[in-house]
């Protein structure tokens, strides 16, 4: 598995916004709107050292499609999934919604207190490549092998 | 619009109360998902890619009374996830049913037959079953084998029952429009109420990030489907929406239009972006900073969408924003078959279907094969 460094992590993240950003110019001219070039940052412990990480790090957090744990500053450790964030001015007006792995109680966490950040679930949005789709559907269409069919992921 | 009268006065005397009342921004329709988790993966759906442990969540029947009573729009759409794979959705509905809510419940009908014992028929349930084209295309787009045959089984099973039954169709780069128009002649003749339909919206968690269509090509597709249309065709819809898709109308998003409430509460600002969640209905509508969505704003996420979700509000909002928009609509409601004869043209240009493309035998260039998706 590779995880992309925090400068690689942010090119890349840069390019999709730009491929977009450039479709947006006319936007009712478009013929066909560019999709978003995604990369796998499952398993991805960014560097919290300056404020900027800190808030890069949870906004990818924010957008990431599988469970993250936070550590906060008091030693504590949540897991669980972010479902909201809002950003101020500074670190300590700045939060986090998370819903734990474990509980139904919504936590809200300020990023003054995060100590570190870890994407530890698995990003459910990741593998589920539309080529192989295609290729599981000709493949059943052709020598009708295999079954023409994707399934939902199982709730383990 | 095929709706009972009942509906239809219902609706429109909410409106035009929204309109005395002064009210900027109102709801139109409640997008309630009472759960993510579906037994299709779709290749366009963007919606279902969570945890386990979000996806074993759902609302409760007092949770979404307590949405549709905050929000208090007369309509309510029940998506998801697969809303029969809810296990209350059976007392989610009754509670709505007798709260007198026009219940849209969005279904791939996958479990309709096998669930429909557990709901009676009213004016209040309408079921609208996911159905993305004629078989080929349904089962490609919802990456299902027997997707459609069941989908078929399901209408077929609920109309016999004396259900309301209509039909949505989401149509992705690459839809042929003949066969459109022919799977509406095959739901007409399996006795829906109307259909309705809707751009895809580019998810971008969605697997398929290659077909998305852009304005221009939206307005293109649905103006040779819908231009010299059939009178047996009737649509779940607002005509100035259909009019919007096929270009001949031209409105601004109203995001606030169809809010979403879901698991993780009121979603910010549509049904299609995710940019956090209010824990009221109020603060939804107070909170979001609505200038920053809507293809208008320059907002590069919402710059290909004309989702009914955003733009079939503005169009009902057009209707009751005085004589002019209510001649619109009687102009689009009069206006017959909409003949055109260079859309009748556009029918016989070739098209190439995504799902009769068969790129294992496909020899050429990464640079061609781009060019026949996007054909």
């Amino acid at each position: 598995m590779s995880i992309p460094s925090h400068s690689d992590h942010h090119s890349e993240r840069r390019i999709a916004s730009q491929l977009t950003a450039n479709a947006a110019l006319d936007p009712e001219q478009l013929e066909v709107a560019a999709g978003t070039a995604r990369q796998n940052v499952e398993g991805w412990v960014p560097d919290l050292a300056t404020d900027a990480d800190i808030r890069s790090a949870l906004e990818e957090a924010f957008e990431y499609r599988g469970d993250v744990t936070i550590t906060r500053k008091d030693g504590a450790k949540f897991e669980g999934y972010i479902f909201d964030r809002s950003t101020g001015d500074s670190l300590a007006t700045s939060y986090v919604r998370l819903l734990p792995k474990d509980s139904n109680n919504r936590l809200k966490i300020s990023y003054a207190e995060i100590a570190a950040l870890a994407f530890t679930g698995r990003d459910t949005a990741a593998g589920k490549s539309y080529e192989a789709w295609v290729k599981k559907y000709w493949t059943k269409k052709t020598t009708g092998e295999g079954e023409a069919s994707i399934q939902p992921d199982a709730l383990e | 619009m095929p709706v009972p009268i009942s509906q239809g006065w219902t609706v429109a005397t909410y409106l035009l109360k929204q309109k005395l009342a002064g009210r900027k921004r109102y709801p139109f329709v409640l997008m309630l998902e009472p759960l993510f988790r579906c037994n299709l993966a779709c290749a366009g759906c963007g919606k279902i890619q969570y945890p386990a442990h979000i996806l074993k969540k759902e609302l409760t029947p007092e949770e979404c009374f307590k949405a549709v009573e905050e929000c208090g729009t007369p309509m309510v759409s029940i998506p998801g996830g697969e809303p029969l794979m809810h296990s209350q959705i059976d007392k989610i509905v009754e509670g709505l049913v007798e709260r007198k809510k026009y219940i849209y419940l969005c279904t791939n009908a996958l479990l309709l037959k096998e669930k429909l014992h557990l709901f009676k028929p009213s004016k209040y349930l309408t079921f609208s079953v996911h159905v993305d084209g004629q078989r080929d295309h349904h089962d490609f787009s919802v990456c299902r084998e027997g997707g459609y045959d069941q989908a078929v089984e399901g209408i077929k099973a609920a109309v016999k029952a004396g259900f309301r039954v209509t039909t949505n169709t989401t149509l992705f780069d690459g839809a042929d429009p003949n066969s459109v128009r022919a799977h509406f002649d095959e739901m007409m003749e399996l006795g829906v109420e109307g259909m309705m339909l809707s751009p895809g919206y580019s998810y971008d968690k969605a697997p398929d990030q290659k077909h998305f269509l852009g304005r221009a090509r939206t307005r293109r597709l649905f103006r040779s489907i819908l231009s010299n249309r059939k009178k047996s065709w009737k649509f779940n819809q607002s005509t100035l929406f259909l009019e919007f898709l096929m270009g001949k109308q031209h409105y601004k998003c109203t995001p606030w239009g169809m809010p979403t409430y879901n698991v993780f509460g009121w979603q910010k600002p549509c049904y299609l972006l995710q940019d956090g969640y209010a824990d009221s209905f109020q603060e939804l509508m107070d909170s979001t900073e609505w200038q920053n969505y809507g293809t208008e704003s320059g907002n590069p996420q919402c710059a290909n969408c004309m989702v009914h979700s955003g733009y079939e509000a503005s169009a009902v909002d057009h209707t009751f924003s005085g004589l002019g928009g209510l001649w619109a609509t009687i102009k689009s409601m009069v206006a017959g078959s909409y003949e055109d004869a260079d859309a009748l043209q556009m029918l016989n240009e070739p098209v190439k279907p995504v799902h009769a493309f068969n790129p294992l035998v496909q020899i050429s260039s990464t640079e061609s094969a781009m060019e026949e998706t996007r054909a």
